[in-house]
């Protein structure tokens, strides 16, 4: 499946350093519609008003984790399909199958690049 | 250690055996009396073993106060641990000031019009400029982690000093309530990182535990 240029595309980061940069790795690959939070309670508020065609989430954010927001987006029927992908420095194994157990789509290890992200955004739309 | 022995009481036994019936007023004096003397010897025993034992804290606490001295503990508190989280603050701005000239001089590049080639070249050099001055944020920062990291040593050197003096031994639970909470947060939400280099996993690990 191609991905979707238009879809709007909510990025998760409580450092707005961090926004910035995937928002402009984001505009690079061509998407146009993007927003932001600055952890997962907000994050869910939007998500609530709009409907977005992915997340892109860090983990550890206050009040609450990127880890609780996928959580909670996979059970609520309203969100549960919207794919989800984590950007995050937790790089251990306990996180990375904690994560996939939850339902996220993909995995991104901070550091990162675009290739790195594009790539990861493909793979979503991919399966 | 008893203090105190049967012959202590030998008197006032032998006394109170002579004297069954018939007790008077001064039969009460002198039971006194010889109970004020019988006594006197564990007094004087327990006066020695209680003196020792007072002077053994005292110089245990006397140590423990040279000892607490010598950590410094007010100095630390006022002016060591304040002014390392200073040099801090003042390294996460300098980063953040830095990165925000990048990131404005990499959208700038990005979102100029290329069509006067000559035009666009002289502002990508301008910009690339700004982006080496903002770089020297480096060597600054370099310096303030350093005296961040001797004065963690300065805390280090001292409390291992005093754990040892003391031979401490660690208790288990929290100092505070906000201490517990936040050790429960970690542990629920699994917050462990960032890791250091050979702690986590990799790009390419990850993958391989996703796929």
């Amino acid at each position: 499946m191609a991905v979707d240029m238009t879809m709007p595309i909510l990025v998760v980061d409580d450092y707005n350093t961090m926004i910035r940069i995937i928002r402009n790795l984001l505009k690079q690959l061509g998407f146009e519609d993007i927003d932001d939070a600055s952890d997962g309670s907000a994050a869910l508020a939007k998500m609530r008003e709009k409907r977005y065609g992915l997340v892109i989430s860090d983990w550890n954010m206050e009040p609450m984790t990127g880890y609780e927001l996928l959580k909670e987006v996979r059970a609520d029927p309203g969100l549960n399909k919207t794919p989800f992908i984590m950007v995050t420095a937790e790089s251990k194994t306990e996180n990375v199958i904690a994560a996939k157990k939850a339902g996220v789509n993909n995995y991104i290890v901070k550091p990162f690049n675009a290739q790195t992200l594009k790539t990861k955004i493909e793979a979503v739309f991919a399966e | 250690m008893a203090l105190a022995d049967a012959s202590h009481f030998d008197r006032l036994i032998e006394f109170l055996r002579q004297k069954r019936d018939n007790v008077t007023f001064h039969d009460i004096i002198t039971l006194a009396e010889v109970a004020a003397q019988s006594l006197q010897g564990f007094f004087q025993a327990m006066d020695a073993k209680v003196y020792g034992e007072l002077r053994e804290i005292a110089g245990y606490i006397e140590s423990m106060r040279r000892e607490i001295g010598v950590l410094q503990v007010n100095e630390l508190k006022n002016t060591r641990i304040p002014s390392a989280g200073e040099e801090l603050g003042a390294i996460v701005k300098a980063t953040e000031n830095a990165t925000n000239t990048i990131m404005e001089c990499a959208e700038a590049v990005m979102a100029a019009d290329a069509s006067d080639p000559a035009a666009y070249k002289a502002m990508v050099d301008d910009k690339m400029m700004v982006v080496f001055e903002a770089c020297s944020f480096q060597d600054i920062t370099g310096q303030r982690i350093a005296k961040v990291v001797e004065t963690l040593q300065h805390i280090e050197s001292r409390v291992a000093r005093f754990a040892d003096v003391m031979q401490a031994k660690d208790l288990d639970g929290f100092l505070t309530e906000a201490e517990r909470a936040r050790a429960e947060r970690k542990e629920k939400f699994l917050l462990n990182g960032p890791q250091l280099e050979g702690q986590g996993h990799d790009q390419k690990m990850v993958d391989k535990l996703f796929g």
